[in-house]
């Protein structure tokens, strides 16, 4: 399996969230609001050494990719790994319209699907529930479109969608989805989760091996189910030729000390730290931590 | 009771993720669903094939005879679905908002405790870490005798002008904001300070839907000298996703608390909390307690591993009961009612 960059910039930073503060996520949403803002963070990760980017299918994602695309030569060893769908375009559609008439919004507003789904138009619906791998893999064609001609190492699932499937135990949507994002991408499949312990145990009993697995995992046991020991064990127990274990949420979002929080995420057996920051300082910071206490 | 033979009656949004969460949970076996999509119906028979699927709620409850049933359907249709399983002594967790009128929330509160079933509904946020915290701090007096609040929830629920289909967009079948969206904000204070006598002012307001309210302002009156405000918006564009905001006055200090965070400022130090005199913050990775399998927030979890909990028996503390939620349910109706008559002076005149 094609190894993963061992530190990766996030991105919630740019996009308003904050798991501690929506005072703060307001704030930082309010400060990126121009496309500049966001290059420059992302300049001041390249500047650090940092060549790998993951980013959410959102709203923004075109422009920042194109601008990307734009300069290729300047930023021509920069790996991505997108996240997929933007999870709160479609929560707000399915309440606005339902589940079904969500999806039809998706893939009737996409040009280049129209006419594959000309038999929907013509009153067959009942196509989305019959055939629902088939519009999954429509839906992950035009979420993953923004980034076409960018060197993507790994395609992620969004863990909304990810752990609604796991607790519905959808073995056939996870084997499907790894099929074609390595058969039609060429890349690797890679999901996030809340639920690492529960995703491997599946997985393992599945047969569904190398993938990127992406999850919370920090030192106060924020934002990890069951437990923070489950997760440890997982860990420890992890056959690396089949999973590799990108880490998130490492500082839980604040509330532990950067060099603390590195200490206790380079113990644990995980081949990738993502992180998101928003100053030069905070990602000279991390990075040189990350380099210092990780081989 | 050993493994609960459950029973969904809707599979909608929230059906599912209930549905997911629930399939987490050793206790429980699900065996059967209904749902009047016909595209909902094929999808579950041709991928998740264990799940015996019914026309109807009536025709699920003759043949399976669960032990408990989860309902989201569209809220107007809980009254007769939930009434009906009452009568077959199966156990229930609703959705909100619980009905569409207090008389009806207040039956089906009745009949529940009178056949002794487990009840609960999906007020979500009292089970939320941080809204829990807020409960402990306020009845154990860290702020001391309240005097007034502030309740505010705003999401970019509704985007675009009427866009709305199906039963969101129709007051009627329990659309609107003051139904979906507000209801939580409603509940919040019910919780938290209590239910208020009175309540005056109201206003429900049309931003870009046709037929629902989108606005919902009111002033929340008690005898005991508390009062304070509600306003909640669902097409606030500066909201990613929906916020719940409560700002609590007391006389020994004031409390501002959302889904993520505590501020809490103290006239004097609180040693039992840990609080210093003036201004304190609690995050949310201060309280969070972790819950067996995550999907859209850890309150979502624990109030259905709550329900679970409650139908095993033992000495549970029953949170959000159907008399919670027709208490709720009371105050929905009062705000709605007191719109009506409302006397408004034009600001140009």
């Amino acid at each position: 399996m094609q190894k993963i960059d061992k530190v990766i910039l996030g991105d919630n930073q740019f996009f308003g969230i904050n798991h501690m503060s929506q005072e703060k996520a307001q704030q930082l949403g309010e400060r990126f609001r121009e496309l500049k803002d966001i290059i420059a963070v992302y300049d001041y990760a390249v500047e650090n050494g940092i060549n790998a980017i993951m980013l959410n299918s959102n709203d923004r994602a075109k422009e920042i990719c194109d601008y990307f695309r734009a300069n290729k030569t300047r930023y021509s060893d920069i790996s991505w790994y997108p996240s997929l769908p933007y999870p709160h375009k479609y929560a707000n559609l399915v309440a606005e319209k339902g589940i079904v008439s969500a999806v039809n919004e998706v893939i009737f507003s996409d040009n280049s699907t129209k006419g594959l789904l000309s038999l929907v138009a013509k009153g067959s619906s009942a196509l989305l529930g019959q055939d629902a791998v088939k519009i999954m893999q429509m839906l992950v064609d035009i979420e993953i479109k923004a980034f076409h001609d960018l060197n993507i190492k790994v395609i992620f699932l969004q863990n909304i969608i990810t752990d609604l499937l796991l607790g519905l135990k959808a073995k056939i949507f996870f084997k499907e989805y790894a099929d074609y994002i390595r058969k039609k991408y060429n890349v690797l499949p890679g999901f996030l989760t809340m639920n690492l312990p529960h995703l491997v145990k599946h997985f393992t009993e599945w047969g569904i091996e190398e993938v990127v697995i992406c999850s919370s995992i920090n030192k106060i046991g924020y934002l990890m189910s069951p437990d923070i020991k489950t997760y440890e064990e997982t860990l420890k127990n992890i056959d690396k030729n089949k999973y590799q274990i990108m880490a998130m949420s490492v500082l839980a979002s604040g509330a532990i000390p950067p060099e603390d929080a590195i200490q206790y995420i380079t113990g644990q057996k995980v081949n990738s730290i993502v992180f998101g920051a928003s100053s030069e300082k905070n990602i000279k910071e991390t990075t040189q931590l990350i380099n210092s206490y990780f081989n | 009771m050993g493994q609960i033979k459950l029973g969904f009656i809707g599979l909608g949004r929230m059906g599912i993720t209930h549905l997911s969460i629930l399939n987490s949970n050793p206790n429980v076996n699900i065996t059967s669903a209904c749902d009047p999509s016909i595209i909902i119906n094929i999808f579950f028979k041709k991928y998740f094939d264990s799940i015996n699927l019914y026309h109807d709620h009536t025709e699920l409850i003759d043949k399976e005879k669960p032990d408990a049933i989860i309902v989201s359907t569209p809220p107007n249709l809980h009254y007769q679905v939930v009434e009906e399983a009452i009568k077959n002594n199966i156990n229930i967790f609703a959705e909100k908002p619980f009905t569409l009128s207090y008389k009806e929330s207040s039956i089906l509160a009745n009949l529940a405790e009178e056949k002794g079933i487990i009840n609960q509904a999906g007020y979500v946020n009292r089970f939320n870490d941080m809204f829990l915290k807020t409960k402990e701090l306020i009845v154990n007096n860290v702020i001391g005798k309240l005097t007034g609040f502030k309740s505010e929830m705003f999401s970019n629920t509704i985007s675009k002008e009427d866009t709305v289909e199906g039963w969101r967009g129709n007051e009627e079948l329990g659309g609107g904001c003051l139904n979906e969206m507000a209801s939580h904000a409603v509940d919040l204070v019910n919780y938290i300070i209590g239910v208020p006598d009175m309540v005056s002012k109201s206003v429900l307001s049309k931003i870009l839907s046709k037929s629902v309210d989108d606005v919902v302002s009111s002033t929340f009156i008690y005898k005991n000298g508390i009062s304070g405000t509600l306003y909640v918006n669902w097409c606030d564009p500066a909201y990613r996703k929906p916020s719940n905001k409560l700002e609590i006055s007391g006389t020994e200090g004031q409390l501002w608390v959302d889904q993520h965070g505590i501020k809490i400022f103290l006239k004097r130090a609180y040693e039992m909390y840990n609080l210093k005199e003036g201004l304190n913050k609690i995050y949310i990775t201060d309280v969070f307690n972790n819950v067996p399998f995550y999907v859209r927030g850890n309150e979502f979890t624990s109030q259905l591993y709550h329900f679970i909990k409650c139908l095993n028996g033992g000495d549970v503390k029953k949170v959000c009961t159907f008399r919670d939620a027709a208490e709720t349910q009371k105050v929905l109706n009062m705000i709605r009612e007191d719109s009506k008559k409302g006397k408004f002076y034009d600001a140009k005149n």
